[in-house]
């Protein structure tokens, strides 16, 4: 059975969150000891800015062996303390968890697109550790292959959801290429330097018109940009491409004249303002000059709340999707149950025939040469396999069924396969720690 | 023969069709894998198109450069080549959404159209002169689908309507590009257009009213287009004024092939008299 064990930002603050966080150079140890664990049989250790979880498939007493490990990880001496933060997830409800979280449902910020990205990760780590096998890697799979469904499928992660993000994306709407544009900053407090950093950091340049000219220096050398006197404003918007204006001046900065003289200078080349400031910088009716598109904090607030209904709106489908994968995986875990029972069944007809084969040809057919021998061989593998094909593919077919392991038990009572399947088992086990 | 060449229409009106409407669902944001598959379609009615008229003109021992049928023809084939060879250059692979209804259009027309050779195309000059139209129109067809995508970004960005039908337009920039490039293309060759016509028009004497308005027509066309580059060139006039300043242009150089139409139909054959 597939555990989770973990917290997240639904359950623990981030002063929690962070005690349990783990590093990529530590996880190797980590993984070591969960895997060290005999309750665990595969186990993988997911850790981002907004989860931490262990996911796990062993037996019953798994999630306490998981709990004290994270215990131990998190540094926590009690292990009730934790108890308010973290859940625990098994069977069906786990595999559903992995799915939603795979697939960013359960994000903080719906439908990101970081998640996937950790959870291979986090995948990758354990791979390299040897802590998964064929089940939970098994649904691991499934989980990556939900996301992708997800979000080619949905509309779960379009739309922007920041105003940074929205900035940058109607931004690609004016200019080819943002790497080539110029970005101005008037204004050189904390608001600027933040709605600055999705644009500026691709940008070509990066200048800052502030009415301190020292202040403005020190944030244009954060972006590698260059300093411009305040009274050199009028020019700067001759170069720049997007402006972003953020000062605290209680009367519009940019006034409409002001940009139908630059706009001539500008020669009609396209100009993107983005007004953050309250009260506005930016004089509203410069919207109506050709070529001119200004965006206030209004506007562009408005675009988050259009951005996170939409994806709000896709939940539904997401979650129809991730039903309908778990049924699959669902399907596929039951038939796992049957196939030690087929392995042993293979393996008991293949003994009894090659048996009785290797009995005659030491006895009344030892007359026979190497030819014929490897052709009577030939023949019982084949007859094995023509005797086995119809039950096994029966078998195969009523596996997600609870008549699949009706079948199961009564072709294990009748050929005698209890040691046979055990031995099965233990060689499947084997295969997994290995 | 006749049949193939006549499946081959149908084919390429359906890729069209089919075109427009994956281009229309890929613009929706309903699905990002159509774009492809749209400009496939797009590749797939132009050769399917080509391969008609090869036929078609074989059949009716025409050369394609005389007579308004293949003529239109040709302009939707050229403009579907031009934009397949111009779409990656100018990331502008959604222009393709009005390249392709446009084309179906003039396909459609062209199947009214008989496909005699016009008359009095019996100087040298004209094949040069029609060759020369029909690249030029087929530039400005996607000139001026460019200038239409253009203006319905910009209005988007002016409403502040960020989604909806015309989401994924190109950016503003790339569309003004490609418009300006489309056009830079196209005028050299109107201009040859023009001037091996104004040759012919010395030759053959012409003097109904349908001759003057098409000259006329011609003639504005070319101011316009002039107009547009010139004011572009001197004075920085990009971006809204150049796209209506194209699409002013590309519509009076519809009005041009009207008036051949007009006069083509007026000639009294009938389609089903044509193979």
């Amino acid at each position: 059975m597939i555990f989770v064990v973990g917290l997240s930002h639904r359950t623990a603050p981030l002063e929690v969150r962070e005690r349990f966080s783990t590093a990529s150079d530590v996880l190797p140890a980590v993984l070591a000891r969960l895997a060290s664990r005999r309750e665990l049989d595969e186990v993988l250790f997911l850790s981002t800015c907004n989860r931490v979880e262990v996911f796990a498939a062993g037996g019953e007493h798994a999630t306490q062996a998981l709990r004290e490990v994270l215990a131990e990880q998190g540094g926590v001496e009690r292990a009730d303390i934790m108890e308010a933060y973290l859940y625990e997830h098994a069977g069906d409800d786990a595999v559903r968890h992995i799915f939603r979280v795979a697939a960013s449902l359960d994000s903080m910020v719906l439908g990101e697109p970081q998640i996937l990205g950790q959870v291979k990760d986090a995948y990758e780590a354990a791979v390299a550790a040897g802590t998964l096998g064929s089940f939970l890697g098994r649904c691991v799979h499934r989980a990556f292959a939900v996301a992708k469904r997800v979000r080619t499928e949905t509309a779960l992660g379009e739309g922007n959801v920041s105003i940074s993000s929205v900035a940058v994306d109607l931004a690609r709407r004016i200019f080819v290429d943002l790497s080539s544009t110029t970005v101005l900053l008037i204004g050189a407090g904390e608001m600027a330097e933040a709605a600055a950093k999705g644009l500026g950091r691709g940008a070509r340049a990066v200048r800052v018109c502030n009415r301190s000219f020292d202040r403005g220096a020190a944030l244009a050398r954060t972006f590698g940009g260059v300093a411009a006197p305040w009274e050199a404003l009028s020019s700067e918007l001759v170069i720049a491409d997007v402006v972003v204006a953020s000062t605290a001046s209680p009367t519009f900065i940019v006034t409409r004249d002001m940009m139908r003289k630059a706009m001539k200078a500008r020669r009609g080349r396209p100009l993107f303002f983005i007004d953050i400031a309250v009260p506005r910088n930016v004089e509203p009716s410069v919207h109506g000059i050709d070529n001119v598109y200004v965006y206030n904090i209004d506007d562009l607030e408005q675009q988050v709340a259009e951005g996170l209904k939409s994806r709000q709106e896709e939940v539904g489908r997401a979650e129809a999707m991730v039903a309908a994968e778990l049924r699959d995986f669902q399907s596929w875990a039951r038939g796992l149950h049957v196939q030690p029972t087929l392995v042993a069944l293979r393996s008991r007809t293949r003994a009894v025939l090659l048996g009785e084969l290797e009995r005659s040809l030491t006895g009344r057919l030892k007359h026979l040469g190497e030819g014929d021998r490897a052709a009577l061989t030939q023949m019982m593998e084949s007859a094995a396999n023509k005797l086995l094909h119809m039950p096994t593919t029966r078998l195969k077919a009523r596996a997600g069924d609870p008549e699949g392991l009706d079948l199961a038990r009564a072709l294990e009572h009748l050929f005698d396969l209890e040691d046979a399947k055990a031995q099965a088992q233990a060689d499947d086990a084997g295969r997994v720690t290995h | 023969m006749v049949f193939f060449s006549d499946a081959l229409v149908l084919l390429a009106a359906l890729c069209y069709l089919a075109s427009s409407t994956a281009f229309v669902v890929y613009l929706a944001g309903l699905a990002r894998p159509a774009l492809g598959v749209a400009t496939r379609l797009v590749a797939g009615g132009a050769l399917l198109h080509a391969v008609h008229i090869v036929l078609a003109s074989m059949v009716t021992r025409i050369c394609p450069v005389r007579g308004l049928h293949f003529a239109l023809s040709l302009v939707s084939v050229l403009a579907c080549g031009a934009f397949l060879v111009a779409r990656r250059r100018y990331r502008v692979d959604v222009v393709g959404a009005f390249v392709a209804p446009l084309a179906l259009s003039f396909l459609l027309a062209s199947w009214f159209v008989p496909s005699e050779p016009s008359k009095g195309i019996k100087n040298a000059v004209l094949p040069l002169h029609v060759a020369a139209n029909l690249l030029g129109v087929a530039l400005f067809t996607l000139a001026f689908a460019a200038a239409v995508a253009y203006l319905l970004q910009d209005s988007q960005l002016k409403k502040k309507r960020v989604a909806g039908l015309f989401q994924r337009l190109p950016p503003l920039e790339a569309l003004d590009r490609a418009e300006h490039g489309f056009l830079l293309a196209g005028f050299p060759l109107l201009t040859l257009g023009i001037l091996t016509g104004t040759l012919w028009a010395g030759h053959v004497e012409a003097g109904n009213a349908r001759d003057i308005a098409r000259s006329a027509f011609g003639y504005v066309s070319w101011l316009q287009f002039a107009a547009v580059l010139l004011l572009r060139a001197g004075w920085g006039w990009r971006g809204r004024r150049a796209a209506y300043g194209t699409i002013t242009g590309f519509g009076f150089t519809l009005l041009v092939l009207v008036v051949y139409l007009v006069r083509d139909i007026g000639t009294g054959v009938s389609r089903t008299e044509h193979p």
